[in-house]
């Protein structure tokens, strides 16, 4: 037992013990505060930056596209988009989940573009809408006050506006998601991927911004603390007439037929209206196509998607006729007044090649056989020229190669020679072949935009201007014209001998050639048309009609003869009778001379104004050259059937 | 009954420290619930009923009330029942009584009425070192309490209760073996409780406290958050309102259990270390209060009262720095809380009643 005395020291010490300990458990919370407040403080003071800071990028809408008189033709929208910023998520799954089901989706198709992104930074907002309806924003907006849904965000973003009826569609083409991840672009980023918008991309594109904004737990935005706005695209004015373009896309639209047109100004190249039937909705496209309208647009088999203007290749028939009179004048082969005598036929290495008129022409020198497409006049010249120097006046005036046009994918057509031949196919060339090619048959192709420039050299007189569709860009500091590019070759024509040509083709649509459906008073229009056969006349009776088994359609022309302004081609695929693209091709015309003239533009036509001939040119089709048996020096290849049609 | 003679032997260091850990702790409700909001009128009627609460346990003499201890421990006792039968249910327990004007939180009452209880059992036993039935008894007087309000549950509160008990019996001459011995058990049995006491949402923070980056998102978030917000502070602080953890709402409850993070946010090292100093101080001066004791039960009031609040401070601040599992543990005196705050007063008033009356007879 321990007196009172000593238990009250023995009270004073254990007391004395607890205020030291309690000191020293302080000492070691100051010791703890200091470690995380001043020694990890860098660390942790970068962890409370990431918590609340975000980096938001802002898009940069696109240039808007001006046709050539700044009307507006490719413009920006506001549009919303509905994106999953993981960085946020508390439960990724039910966010997925919720936000399925607000926005009216299959949760398994959000989850799938979520695992597509998993491997980019958590903070890099994954788009699950991209122009979202009105609807879908606010059932959205609703969730996230109510703090369900802290991890998703919904942006304003510009979107591309086109005009409606898809005009022009293959011209502008359209834009989407970057594929390929190039350098300098952010995942996610709107390119273009065809037409105007690819080839142009870099001008269009502009610099997005961005905006370092202040958020709370909830990720809801509280004040910005940086922002850079940012740089629109470049504007751009087209070389393409509205006017002109809706003329060419209304006439296709009353005409039922598929095809392609492009019309050149022949001074320059510059491309006044270019057209390929059909056409898609690029609007489809300007917020991330759905898969459905993809794989039908692709699956489509009238191949909307084709840019038939500059990715078709095709027979061009008699419209090739100018380049073997143009190589026999400028070659010395004929004069423009030598004649040569048609008897609806002639024989040429063993083998009889008709001419499309049962009685024949007679007598007829070159503007004559022109006029009327005479086959055995340039069966004949053809043959005194031989397939080399056919190949090469086919080549300056724009045959065979590429235009060189500001448009991706463009394809080449072909004009064949001996040279191709051995390289290609390894074989001789027969001379025989050289005569199917002199009426624009056997392998000869081309693609609309070649024979457009075709016809520009031949009004302009030799220059292979190098067609283009953008004349001036703005940056933001005022229009800059761009120079025209340099044409891809000048041939010295003589005016006397181009002359005889252009007096053909004039009477071709003014005299009683077979393009009189585009005459127009005093616009001295000069033309010619052209059939491409689709299938032999054996085949042909054989399957009996379908509608895909037509002939295509040609017009190609200049106007007005003496001081062409205007020049380009009309191609109607299964047209029938090359006098329905003279049709088209007319009210084209007369809309683009009213304009110049300052008259009223002509009302859209409907399909009786364009007097579609449907009738069948089987019943008037000569049959098939036959083989004259034991002369094998000009042996024909029997998958060149020849044939030719009242062009 | 407040004799003159008396007024002059208060501890006016130990009030001055008091209300400035209210008034730092009010600024910090403040600014972390955005400004004059109904949670700051709400502390400002808290510090007042407090203050109130304190003067009334300062006037009656501490030795009327340890005569009367029973009835306060009886009512207690009674009221932590109710709660558990009828209380309102907040966030998946029962721990309030709703009055209408406010809730009253028994279990925080629970805290003096069990000093104040223990410190009569012990203090008036017979001289020398504690005898076993007594320590058996008050370990009873203890329990009681605290298994009503684990069952609550609210396991933080009810843990609490543990080191009053220690305080007043250490004091009392508990041999230092039986500690070794209650350890040794309480390891022993800490695989048990795990399995069959504990639940599910008990489990999780421990485990999630172990590696809080396990659950990011969930259990580990306060945690995580909790560790930037102070780091983040640095020395001097982000300033008054101008903390972002605790502005934008990245802490959860920064105006109740983590006021503290948001003062180290805020006022950084510095203003942890001018909070810890004053805390240090009103726990170091009240240790004086019991060794200045005229008898035993004074001193053991004391202690019993201290024992709860020191514990409370220290796992609250180390939770505030993400160094300890989350509890819901108030923070005494700075914390949003009017039961809290009432109950913190009163047992300093006791502890100031001790003091004042050390010459009195």
């Amino acid at each position: 037992m321990s007196v009172p005395g000593d238990t009250k020291q023995r009270v004073a010490a254990k007391l004395t013990a607890i205020q030291i300990g309690v000191a020293l458990l302080f000492g070691v919370l100051a010791v703890g505060f200091w470690y995380l407040q001043v020694v990890q403080h860098a660390r942790f003071e970068e962890l409370a930056e990431n918590n609340h800071q975000r980096r938001l990028a802002l898009r940069a809408p696109r240039g808007v596209l001006y046709d050539r008189n700044g009307r507006v033709l490719v413009e920006n929208r506001e549009s919303f988009s509905i994106s999953i910023v993981r960085e946020h998520s508390r439960d990724l799954e039910r966010t997925i989940a919720l936000l399925a089901r607000v926005l009216g989706l299959e949760a398994a198709h959000v989850r799938e573009l979520v695992d597509r992104h998993r491997r980019e930074p958590a903070y890099q907002p994954i788009v699950v809408v991209d122009d979202a309806s009105l609807a879908q924003v606010a059932a959205v907006t609703a969730r996230r006050l109510d703090f369900e849904l802290p991890d998703v965000v919904v942006e304003r973003v510009p979107a591309r506006r086109y005009p409606t009826e898809s005009l022009a569609a293959h011209l502008f083409g359209y834009v989407g998601e970057a594929t390929d991840v190039l350098a300098g672009l952010a995942s996610g980023a709107i390119v273009g991927q065809s037409g105007v918008e690819k080839a142009y991309n870099r001008d269009l594109m502009g610099t997005d911004g961005a905006k370092l904004v202040v958020v709370n737990s909830v990720g809801r935005e509280m004040r910005t603390l940086d922002e850079v706005p940012p740089v629109g695209g470049k504007r751009l004015q087209l070389t393409i007439d509205f006017d002109v373009q809706k003329a060419v896309e209304d006439a296709f639209k009353a005409s039922g037929f598929n095809g392609a047109a492009v019309f050149l100004e022949p001074s320059s190249g510059e491309v006044l209206a270019f057209a390929s039937v059909p056409g898609y909705d690029p609007n489809a496209f300007a917020s991330g196509i759905n898969r459905a309208t993809w794989s039908a647009l692709n699956g489509d088999q009238m191949k909307p998607l084709q840019n038939r203007a500059i990715q078709g290749r095709y027979s061009p028939g008699s419209t090739f006729k100018m380049a073997v009179a143009l190589a026999a004048l400028e070659e010395g082969v004929v004069t423009p007044e030598q004649t040569v005598h048609c008897s609806g036929g002639a024989n040429f290495y063993g083998r009889v090649f008709k001419c499309w008129k049962k009685g024949g022409h007679g007598s007829v020198d070159l503007r004559h056989a022109i006029e009327d497409s005479c086959d055995v006049y340039f069966y004949t010249v053809g043959n005194m020229l031989g397939v080399d120097r056919i190949n090469k006046w086919a080549t300056l005036l724009g045959l065979g190669v590429r235009s060189g046009i500001d448009l991706p994918n463009e394809v080449q057509g072909l004009v064949p020679s001996t040279e191709w031949k051995r390289e290609k196919l390894k074989e001789k060339w027969y001379a025989g072949e050289t005569i199917s090619v002199s009426i624009g048959q056997g392998q000869v192709s081309v693609t609309p935009i070649s024979l457009a420039v075709y016809m520009a050299t031949l009004a302009n007189g030799g220059t292979r201007v190098t067609p283009h569709v953008v004349r001036a860009v703005d940056d933001g500091t005022g229009w800059r014209p761009l120079p025209a590019p340099a044409p891809q070759s000048v041939a010295t024509l003589n005016p006397e001998k181009l002359q005889a040509i252009r007096d053909g083709l004039w009477m071709v649509v003014n005299g009683g050639g077979t393009g009189k459906r585009a005459r127009i008073e005093g616009k001295d229009v000069a033309g010619k048309t052209g059939t491409a056969q689709v299938i032999s006349n054996e085949g042909r009776l054989a399957a009996r009609s379908t509608r895909d088994l037509h002939d295509h359609g040609w017009f190609s022309f200049f106007a007005p003869r003496d001081n062409p302004q205007i020049a380009g081609v009309v191609f109607l695929e299964h047209g029938y009778h090359s006098a329905n693209a003279a049709s088209v091709a007319h009210h084209a015309l007369d809309t683009f001379f009213a304009k110049k003239d300052g008259r009223p533009l002509p009302p859209p036509p409907t399909r009786e104004d364009l007097r579609l001939d449907l009738s069948d040119p089987m019943d008037r089709r000569v049959p098939a050259a036959a083989p004259v048996a034991g002369q094998q020096a000009g042996r024909v290849p029997p998958a060149v059937a020849v044939s030719a049609r009242a062009d | 009954m407040f004799e003159r003679r008396l007024y002059r032997h208060i501890d006016w260091a130990m009030v001055v420290a008091l209300v400035a850990l209210c008034l730092i702790g009010l600024a910090m409700i403040y600014s972390a619930s955005g400004g004059p909001t109904r949670v700051y009128t709400t502390q400002i009627y808290g510090i007042v009923l407090g203050l109130v609460a304190f003067t009334l346990c300062l006037s009656v003499d501490y030795r009327s009330l340890a005569d009367k201890s029973h009835w306060v421990y009886f009512g207690v006792v009674v009221l932590l029942a109710y709660v558990l039968l009828f209380g309102a249910v907040r966030g998946g327990s029962r721990r309030w009584i709703d009055l209408r004007l406010f809730n009253l939180q028994p279990s925080e009452f629970a805290k003096a009425a069990l000093a104040l209880m223990l410190a009569k059992h012990f203090g008036e036993g017979r001289q020398g070192p504690a005898a076993r039935t007594d320590l058996l008894i008050g370990g009873a007087i203890t329990l009681v309490p605290l298994l009503i309000i684990a069952r609550q549950p609210d396991l933080g509160t009810a843990v609490t209760l543990v080191p009053v008990f220690f305080a007043v019996a250490y004091l009392a001459g508990m041999p230092l073996r039986i500690f070794g011995i209650l350890a040794m058990v309480g390891v022993l049995l800490a695989p048990v409780a795990w399995k069959f006491a504990l639940r599910d949402y008990q489990k999780e923070r421990i485990s999630t406290f172990l590696d809080p980056s396990q659950d990011a998102k969930g259990a580990g978030y306060q945690q995580i958050q909790a560790r930037i917000t102070v780091g983040s502070g640095g020395l001097w602080g982000k300033g008054f309102t101008k903390g972002t953890q605790g502005q934008l709402r990245f802490l959860p409850v920064a105006h109740n259990d983590f006021i503290f993070s948001v003062l180290a946010e805020e006022h950084g090292f510095a203003g942890v270390l001018v909070a810890l100093g004053l805390y240090l101080f009103v726990i170091v001066r009240g240790i004086e209060a019991a060794r200045l004791a005229k008898d035993r039960l004074g001193a053991y009031l004391v202690l019993g009262v201290l024992a709860a609040f020191t514990f409370q401070v220290v796992y609250n601040v180390t939770m505030s720095a993400g160094l300890a599992p989350v509890k819901g543990l108030t923070l005494p005196l700075m914390s949003y809380g009017g039961s809290s705050m009432i109950a913190t007063m009163a047992g300093f008033g006791l502890i100031l009643n001790v003091r004042m009356r050390r010459f009195t007879n």
